[in-house]
């Protein structure tokens, strides 16, 4: 139940090239990263691998140096504070429980430490195990525990003292479809009943969108966005933010903007199809000028009124339908409920709903506001 | 090209059996997709198609040929391994050359410049032909296993989970890609996957493979409406189906299901009727997609469920709502910005129409609304 | 930055005592060419410097059958890895891809013959040899020397067939290469590092050999191990003639070992390739 606050905080490893005699690398692992975590929230650190996120982990646990920066638990500075004095329950990916002990001897290994008589023990390690469903296990030694079972009992651990803060490194990778789904579903509720502060690490994004009250989105390093699922799924920054949230992925696709009759059109290029421009980015765009179109799988609309476009590929999927179609070079996907069973070849006619379309620089990847 | 059928075939490892008395059949030229859980038996399958495994009971016959004592060389099939199985110490062009420099299927240099190219282009790899497979990424080496599979035009394609390991992303367009070339693919094709958005978009057939049985064999739409037992009604959709106790009541005048709470049970259709009075029994499972479950605030009609809200996932451009109901949890989709406090009231109704219904002990499909216009489901 | 000066000293100190310990490894093997330049004369009077000469050379090389007892360890040695890896390459397939009852047993049982003592064996060995007429034979050397060439090369080629997937293989299969193509341009390259890094060190150890070959061979057949025994004269020991023996014997390995170094670290750590 903490504040954590996150300010210009930067990590570069000390990278010795031989026969330079000691110079430093450049790159930064973490740069310049600023965020604030509420009491009580959830926050997701989401990126591809490589991005920083576990080195960010790391640097609130105290397992890595901060380079610069600083790192405030509730308005104590933390950066030199020893791991087991900031107040934090870690639950790292690999599970690491102790094989030789019970579930309940696992649970309980930190509060011996601390010298907690076995009552007051016993009390505390009743209370969480039920939340995180682990009662039946408690006699149970780690070989016996199946991939699901063990997480939960890795994060029963770091729950049990009482943490300002939890900290979740990739907790649901290791597990298979179902294990997940239930174990996200458990997760979310025992943060609700909990009410701790926990920042999970994750490179799925249905895991963050899921679980997280905030989300900071973070590519070789640097902090792409930070805000609610909804603000990052609705308002994507970014090119990048846009296409990494949202599955099946947003579309994105180049297109020219020409004029015809005084109205505006998105052009795709080697073809003649072409989609109006929604009037409010009218003040925004000029003939001639290339951007990066986005709009959304199911924002795409089947009706009668669309520019006509042949279907490349039809995928009939049961709760949904997803229709591929090739425009010139450009691929996009769209996702309807529509009950009709098309075919490869039948033609189509798309609509754009205008309020969910995102244009972005075609350098920059920067979302251009209307 | 050709016409792939197994006659019961049994195949143990150890005392463990991974295929149980399995028979199929996959027509010329259909893309036929094996579905099911891990460790199920669908790659042992697939490597007794292709030679490698050898049944101990049970023939396999490539068009009306026995070929159990066919060496997997001499059988022409072409295979995609899970972990694409590429040579390290050669480049890619190499690796997706191989099969056409064995002395089997010899070809000359020029042909095989030519095959090969092709199919590099196609799988968008044309500029990696160089490389070790050791300096590419796993998408990459997807494409060059699979390109290795490809490029030769043998009897069969084998390919096993080609998607498996692939980042969402990438498995998005893959399956896309494989499914715009599979229109020009000229060759019978076995599928194996655990994914069902795969099998449901690249199979012609699915045979959905549970501990080395076949549970189903039919078409997607077969599999998705009328399940022949509950374990496979629930591999397909997401979220998954819910499953129910149900209540087949008869009181009065009042023809229906009562379902956990209801203060007044659900009407169902004729059909549904009919068959479950046939059955004589009571109690029932009943199978509801989230789609078909709606919810509000607010009791509408005597039929609603009453309910808490268990949790609100978003996924995007929806979000699983997990409503408690007497300890058992129903889902439903809301739109993603749902705000509603946990374990506040909630009420859930329920589109009767697509309503599956399953015995209660054996697990299979009793019924379902206009079952035979899904075409009847095949085992 | 301060953490560089530190990192510059401690780097400092470490070259030192890297230099110390060079001095202290290799110094023996200087002396020991040294001495091969300096006659019996000159050998306790002098250190570093003495007039060199070539007599101890002469009388080993000419003055002895020392070229043949070299060429006999040649034989001897390079005969013994070559039958380890004739038998020892398919010996390790199997125990990497089949399963059978005691598998794991016999695996040991081989890895076990490097770790008893050579001088346990060697009189019940001697015996056997006598009634087989293999005494003082290059067959009966080669086939003994077993004991110290296969276990190594076994247990090592064994665990680079076990990091090759068994479906690159199949893969190959289903390619249409019959199974000595498989193992001769699939395998083969990928075992390489560990097969050639394994057999090197088989044969350095043949090579150094020395309990087999005093007892299981006489007038024959002599290895230079025991070759070097006999500069201890019943009077005299000629030290510049035993280092010269020693040198020239030495030779063959150092120079080997100097070309393989690095093939010798990363054949050995198991590294083969991930599929």
């Amino acid at each position: 139940m903490a504040k954590l606050i996150l300010k210009n905080v930067f990590k570069r490893y000390d990278d010795r090239k031989k026969g330079k005699g000691g110079k430093v690398a450049d790159n930064f692992a973490v740069n310049d990263l600023t965020i604030t975590c509420s009491d009580g929230e959830f926050v997701g650190i989401l990126g591809p691998s490589g991005c920083g996120k576990t080195t960010t982990l790391r640097m609130v646990a105290g397992l890595e140096e901060i380079t610069a920066g600083e790192i405030y638990i509730d308005d104590t500075l933390i950066n030199h504070l020893h791991p087991k004095d900031r107040g934090i329950g870690l639950a790292f990916e690999d599970y690491a429980l102790y094989p030789p002990l019970t579930v309940y001897d696992n649970i309980a290994f930190n509060l011996r430490a601390k010298k907690m008589s076995e009552a007051d023990i016993k009390k505390e390690v009743m209370r969480i195990a039920p939340l995180m469903k682990v009662e039946e296990l408690l006699d149970m030694k780690p070989a016996a525990l199946s991939g699901g079972q063990k997480q939960r009992v890795n994060i029963t651990r770091a729950l049990v003292r009482r943490p300002k803060l939890l900290l979740l490194d990739e907790p649901l990778s290791h597990l298979d479809g179902k294990m997940r789904q239930i174990l996200r579903t458990e997760l979310k509720r025992l943060h609700k009943e909990v009410g701790c502060t926990t920042i999970i690490v994750t490179h799925d994004q249905l895991e963050a969108m899921s679980l997280a009250d905030k989300i900071c989105i973070m590519k070789d390093g640097l902090l792409q966005q930070f805000g609610t699922p909804y603000e990052v799924y609705d308002d994507p920054v970014n090119v990048f933010v846009a296409g990494f949230i949202g599955e099946p992925p947003m579309n994105l696709n180049k297109v020219t903007i020409t004029e015809e009759d005084n109205i505006l059109y998105f052009s795709f290029p080697e073809s003649s199809v072409k989609i109006a421009v929604p009037p409010k980015y009218t003040k925004v765009l000029k003939t001639g000028m290339h951007v990066t179109l986005g709009i959304r799988p199911n924002d795409l609309l089947i009706a009668d009124d669309g520019s006509p476009v042949k279907i490349a590929v039809f995928e009939n999927l049961g709760d949904e339908k997803r229709i591929g179609i090739r425009i010139g070079e450009e691929y996009l996907t769209l996702i309807t409920s529509d009950e009709t069973l098309y075919k490869q070849g039948d033609v189509i006619r798309l609509k754009v709903r205008e309020d969910k379309t995102h244009i972005f620089d075609i350098e920059t990847g920067d979302k251009i506001r209307a | 090209m050709a016409n792939i059928e197994l006659k019961n075939v049994t195949k143990s490892f150890g005392k463990k059996k991974a295929l149980n008395d399995i028979s199929l059949q996959v027509h010329d030229k259909e893309f036929f997709v094996l579905f099911g859980p891990a460790g199920a038996g669908k790659t042992t399958i697939l490597k007794t198609i292709a030679g490698i495994e050898l049944p101990e009971k049970g023939l396999v016959k490539f068009d009306g040929e026995i070929v159990n004592l066919v060496e997997p060389a001499q059988r022409n099939v072409s295979m995609v391994f899970e972990n694409y199985a590429l040579y390290p110490h050669i480049t890619a062009y190499d690796n997706i050359a191989s099969p056409m420099r064995s002395p089997l299927y010899k070809k000359d240099e020029d042909y095989i410049k030519d095959r090969v190219m092709k199919v590099a282009a196609l799988m968008k790899i044309d500029h990696l032909m160089d490389r070790l497979p050791a300096r590419m990424s796993n998408g990459q080496r997807q494409r060059v296993a699979l390109g290795r599979c490809l490029v030769r035009e043998p009897k069969v394609f084998l390919m096993d989970e080609p998607l498996a390991h692939l980042d969402a992303k990438l498995r998005h367009f893959m399956r896309a890609e494989l499914k715009e070339m599979q229109a020009n693919f000229n060759t019978t094709t076995i599928y194996v996957t655990h994914d069902y958005m795969e099998a449901l978009s690249l199979g012609d057939r699915i045979a959905v493979i549970n501990n080395g049985q076949i549970e189903q064999l039919g078409t997607g739409d077969e599999m998705y409406y009328t399940p022949v037992n509950e374990f496979v009604a629930r591999l397909f959709g997401e979220p998954e189906i819910n499953i129910i106790d149900a209540e087949f009541v008869l009181d009065g005048g009042n023809k229906g299901v009562r379902l956990l709470n209801q203060i007044k049970s659900f009407d169902i259709p004729e059909d549904v009727y009919d068959a479950l009075v046939a059955t004589g029994k009571t109690q029932f499972h009943i199978g509801l997609r989230a789609i078909d479950l709606s919810y509000s605030f607010e009791r509408q009609t005597e039929h609603d469920i009453h309910g808490q809200v268990y949790s609100i996932e978003p996924i995007g451009n929806k979000a699983v709502l997990n409503v408690d109901v007497n300890d058992s949890i129903l889902r439903t989709v809301s739109p993603p910005d749902l705000n509603a406090e946990m374990d506040s009231d909630i009420f859930v109704s329920i589109n009767m129409k697509n309503a599956m219904f399953f015995d209660a002990e054996s697990h299979e499909l009793v019924v379902r609304h206009n079952q035979a216009q899904y075409t009847k489901a095949v085992k | 930055m301060f953490s560089e000066n530190q990192s510059l000293l401690s780097r400092l100190i470490q070259n030192l005592l890297l230099i110390i310990y060079s001095i202290f490894a290799l110094f023996p093997l200087f002396w020991m060419a040294l001495i091969t330049f300096k006659s019996d004369l000159q050998m306790f009077n002098t250190t570093f410097f003495f007039t060199p000469t070539l007599e101890n050379y002469k009388a080993v090389l000419i003055g002895t059958d020392y070229i043949k007892t070299f060429i006999d360890n040649v034989i001897v040695s390079g005969g013994a890895v070559l039958v380890s890896v004739l038998a020892g390459v398919p010996a390790a397939y199997a125990l990497a891809r089949f399963n059978f009852k005691y598998k794991e047993d016999l695996a040991f049982t081989i890895l076990s013959f490097k770790f008893a003592p050579e001088i346990l064996v060697i009189l019940p060995l001697f015996m056997i040899y006598q009634k087989l007429h293999l005494y003082d034979t290059y067959l009966g050397l080669i086939w003994v020397y077993q004991l110290i060439t296969m276990p190594l090369l076994i247990w090592v080629v064994r665990g680079y067939f076990e990091d090759i997937s068994v479906e690159v293989e199949q893969a190959a299969e289903l390619d249409g290469y019959p199974w000595y193509s498989v193992f001769w341009k699939i395998l083969l390259p990928l075992i390489k590092p560990g097969l050639v890094a394994s057999a090197l060190l088989a044969f350095i150890f043949a090579w150094n050999s020395f309990t087999f070959s005093l007892q299981l061979s006489g007038f024959n057949i002599q290895t230079v191990t025991v070759a070097s025994l006999r500069y201890i004269a019943s009077d005299t020991v000629h030290y510049g003639q035993m280092a010269v023996a020693a040198t020239i014997a030495a030779l063959p390995e150092v120079i080997l070992a100097l070309l393989i170094q690095k093939h010798l670290v990363r054949g050995l750590s198991f590294g083969a390739v991930k599929g």
